[in-house]
Formats: structure tokens, C-alpha cells, sequence
């Protein structure tokens, strides 16, 4: 077996531009998850009690299922549920926002709860109206404890936007098997493919590990 | 939607097919957690306790596969490791291969996680009463340090769970080849997959929930 890496001169573009729509899908799940996810959290610690059991419901059923399974539901059952025409890069964005928020609505929920009661009583007694004192007191002090996770959330969605690829959606691993099984040149494709989700996602990891320390709970 | 879900005949005329393929997915997880458990010990040993280089590797080990998605893993594993060895791997081993591969690494972190909880004195009160560093290690550091990550633990079990999936991307018959065959064969993705997503969540969900139990029963034998 020989190695030719020639391959590479028409590869390479195709997949670093792919590589781009990877990390478009990604920020686009982030923020519409980050979004979904607040207004998940709001209604999970609703007084009133159908709402936060519905909203704990919908958590708790995107937690436990296969997110690939979900990416393909979004993609063959979404539709018809919901009577729209929507492209597979739309179908594999809501699936993976679904799951984003889910997520993150527990990682609210943790952080407004890790706050002491008693932070809200001194808020209320030093005269804050209730809107300051959320967004003097509280939401400061979750938010420096919330991000280290979120950076977590952040690392497993870019890695999870590879599975979009099996609905077709022109991400890196769908560009990459395609020229594959198109070339042959199966070690060098897969190879550089693995090189390039390596060299976006190992600074990322890093970066997460110095978030977790400088602002990690510390008990 | 008029006819949303009114037809789910397709499933129960199919049960075995899909059964098979539930089989499969069960057999993939049970043996990935299995092996995940075990190599996620001995990473965490090895990083907590080894010789810097040893560190090191493993350090970079575990970097690696938390910056490289399981499905490039997988494909690796399937397509392109035969290639470089000369030796054809089956579908299901690539994939036991690639599973536990990646969670291994979060095994690692969660075990270390555990040990260091542990404090340091219990070593030195160890190899105070003759003990080998072996031997505090086993018996003593590792038996607390693993009772107290059980909640994480249970998370990546179920994680390992929801992975199996993934290995329907180079045809191992799991659950969900098996669902999108059928669901390609009958036109009706939309009693497939939905019930695919119930079912799912029946074989995960407890799990996740049995490992909180246990821990609670066994907390206290963590405290030290």
C-alpha cells in the first residue's frame, strides 16, 4: 500500500470550505440553543406545575435518546409533523439546537440555583428592585459559573455537527466520505479529515480545561 | 399530519427484524462499558500515579479524543485502520473499538477526578502502615475515589448508550441500521423513527437512573 497524498491538491479546499459550514452549523446551534435554553429554564422553574413538567419532559427526552436519531427524525418526521418543505442543513440545525438547548436550560437552572438564598435576600434588603438585583447580583455570578460548562457544550456540539452528514448536509464528514469513496484514497482523506476536526477541536479543548480551573465551582 | 402515527402496524410486523437490531445495540453498549470501565481505571491510574511521560501521553491521549468527533473515530476505525494494518476489522469490532476508544477518555478524567478528591494524607497513613503504593492504590484510594464519581459514571454509561448509534454509520446492524432500513423499505419513516426515539429512551433512561440509586445507596461508604 502507498500513500499519495496529490490527492490532496483538489481535496484540500473542498474540505476547509466544508470545514467552514461545520463551524457555521455550530455557532448557529449555539445560539439558538443558548436562546431555546433560557426559555426552557424559565419554564422549568415556572411555579406553575404542568408548565415545568412539561418543560422537565421535553429535557429529559432529548437527554436520553441518540442524537444521530434525532438528526434523522428532524429530517424524515419534522417535516411531515409540522407540514414544511425544510433543507437537510435546517433539519440537522434544529436537531442539534434541540439538544443544545436541553442542555443548557439544565446548565441555567444549576447556575441560578448555586446562588444562596440569602444572596436574594441582600439584594431585596438593600433596596434592588428585583430586575437589579438579577442583573447586579445574580445572573454576574452565575454566569462566571455557568461558562466553563457552557465551553464544554460548546466542544461536544462541534464534535456532534459531524453526525448532520449522514442526512447529507455538506459539513467536513460528509464532504470528506464523499471524496473518499469517490478518489479511493481512503487513508489520506480520512487521515487529513481527523487532522482538521483535530486542529479546530484541540485548542478548544485546552481552552476548556483553563476555563474549568479559572472559573470552575471550587468548593 | 392527518395521518401522523396511525399506522403502527409496521413496527409490530417487524419486531424481529428490529429486535435483532436491538440486540445488537445492547450487546455493543454492555461490552463498550465494560471495557470503557476497565481502561478508564487504568488511564486514570496511570495519569494520577505514572512517570511523567506516561503522563504526558496519556494527557495528550485524552485531549485527543475530546477534540475529535466519535463519527471520524469510527470511520477511522472501520475504513481506514484495515487499510493500515492489512487486517480486515469486521463492522461490530470497529465500532466496539471506536466506542470505547472515545469514552475511555472521559473514563480517565472522571476516575482522576475521583482519585484526587481523595486526600493525600491517606498515602502517607498507607505506606505509614507498610503498605505498597500498590496496595493503597487498590485498596484503599481507589474503592473511595470510584463511589464518589458514580453520578458522572452514570452519565457516561448512558452516553455510551446514546453513541452506540453512531455506529450505524459503517452498518453495524444496531437498532438504528435496522430502523433506517426498514424505515428506506417502507416509506414510513414516521412510525420508525418516532418509535425508535420511544424506545430509546425505555433502554436508556432507567439506566441513568438506576446508577443515581445505587449511588445514593452507597454514598457514605465514599465519605472518608
Amino acid at each position: 500500500m502507498t500513500l499519495d497524498f496529490s490527492v490532496l491538491h483538489t481535496a484540500l479546499p473542498r474540505m476547509i470550505e466544508a470545514a467552514g459550514t461545520t463551524i457555521l452549523i455550530s455557532v448557529l446551534a449555539m445560539v439558538i440553543g443558548i436562546a431555546g435554553g433560557l426559555v426552557i429554564m424559565l419554564l422549568r422553574i415556572a411555579p406553575n406545575r404542568v408548565v415545568s413538567l412539561a418543560a422537565l419532559s421535553y429535557v429529559e427526552a432529548i437527554r436520553n435518546v441518540p442524537l444521530i436519531l434525532l438528526v434523522y427524525w428532524g429530517y424524515y418526521v419534522l417535516p411531515i409533523l409540522l407540514d414544511l418543505r425544510l433543507s437537510a442543513f435546517a433539519c440537522g440545525l434544529i436537531a442539534l439546537s434541540l439538544v443544545v438547548s436541553a442542555y443548557t436550560a439544565e446548565i441555567f437552572r444549576a447556575g441560578v440555583r448555586s446562588i444562596r438564598p440569602r444572596q436574594y435576600d441582600a439584594a431585596l434588603a438593600l433596596g434592588m428592585s428585583k430586575a437589579q438585583m438579577y442583573r447586579r447580583v445574580i445572573i454576574p455570578q452565575a454566569a462566571s459559573r455557568v461558562l466553563p460548562i457552557l465551553a464544554s457544550v460548546w466542544v461536544s456540539l462541534f464534535k456532534d455537527t459531524s453526525l448532520v452528514s449522514v442526512i447529507g448536509v455538506h459539513e467536513l464528514a460528509y464532504v470528506s466520505l464523499e471524496i473518499r469513496s469517490s478518489t479511493f484514497r481512503v487513508l489520506e482523506i480520512l487521515s487529513t479529515m481527523a487532522l482538521i476536526y483535530w486542529c479546530i477541536g484541540y485548542p478548544q479543548a485546552k481552552l476548556v480545561d483553563r476555563l474549568h480551573r479559572k472559573y470552575g465551582a471550587k468548593e | 399530519m392527518v395521518d401522523f402515527m396511525t399506522d403502527l402496524s409496521v413496527v409490530y410486523d417487524n419486531w424481529r427484524y428490529l429486535g435483532g437490531g436491538l440486540l445488537v445495540t445492547v450487546c455493543l453498549w454492555v461490552s463498550a462499558v465494560v471495557l470503557v470501565t476497565i481502561s478508564g481505571i487504568l488511564l486514570a491510574v496511570a495519569r494520577t500515579y505514572g512517570p511523567p511521560w506516561l503522563v504526558r501521553i496519556v494527557a495528550f491521549y485524552v485531549d485527543t479524543m475530546r477534540s475529535t468527533p466519535l463519527l471520524v473515530i469510527m470511520v477511522l476505525a472501520y475504513f481506514a485502520l484495515p487499510l493500515a494494518v492489512g487486517v480486515t476489522i469486521p463492522a461490530f469490532p470497529a465500532a466496539l473499538l471506536a466506542l470505547t476508544l472515545e469514552a475511555s477518555a472521559y473514563a480517565c478524567e472522571i476516575a482522576r477526578a475521583g482519585i484526587s478528591s481523595i486526600r493525600a494524607g491517606q498515602m502517607s497513613a498507607g505506606l505509614a502502615l507498610g503498605m505498597s503504593k500498590a496496595q493503597i492504590i487498590r485498596k484503599v484510594i481507589l474503592p473511595q475515589a470510584l463511589i464518589r464519581v458514580l453520578p458522572p459514571y452514570g452519565t457516561l454509561v448512558a452516553g455510551i448508550g446514546k453513541n452506540t448509534a453512531v455506529a450505524s454509520v459503517i452498518a453495524v446492524p444496531d437498532f438504528l441500521q435496522q430502523s433506517t432500513v426498514l424505515s428506506s423499505q417502507t416509506f414510513q419513516p414516521t412510525e420508525i423513527f418516532t418509535s425508535a426515539l420511544v424506545i430509546y429512551f425505555i433502554l436508556i433512561f432507567p439506566v441513568t437512573r438506576m446508577i443515581d440509586l445505587l449511588y445514593r445507596k452507597v454514598e457514605r461508604l465514599g465519605r472518608s
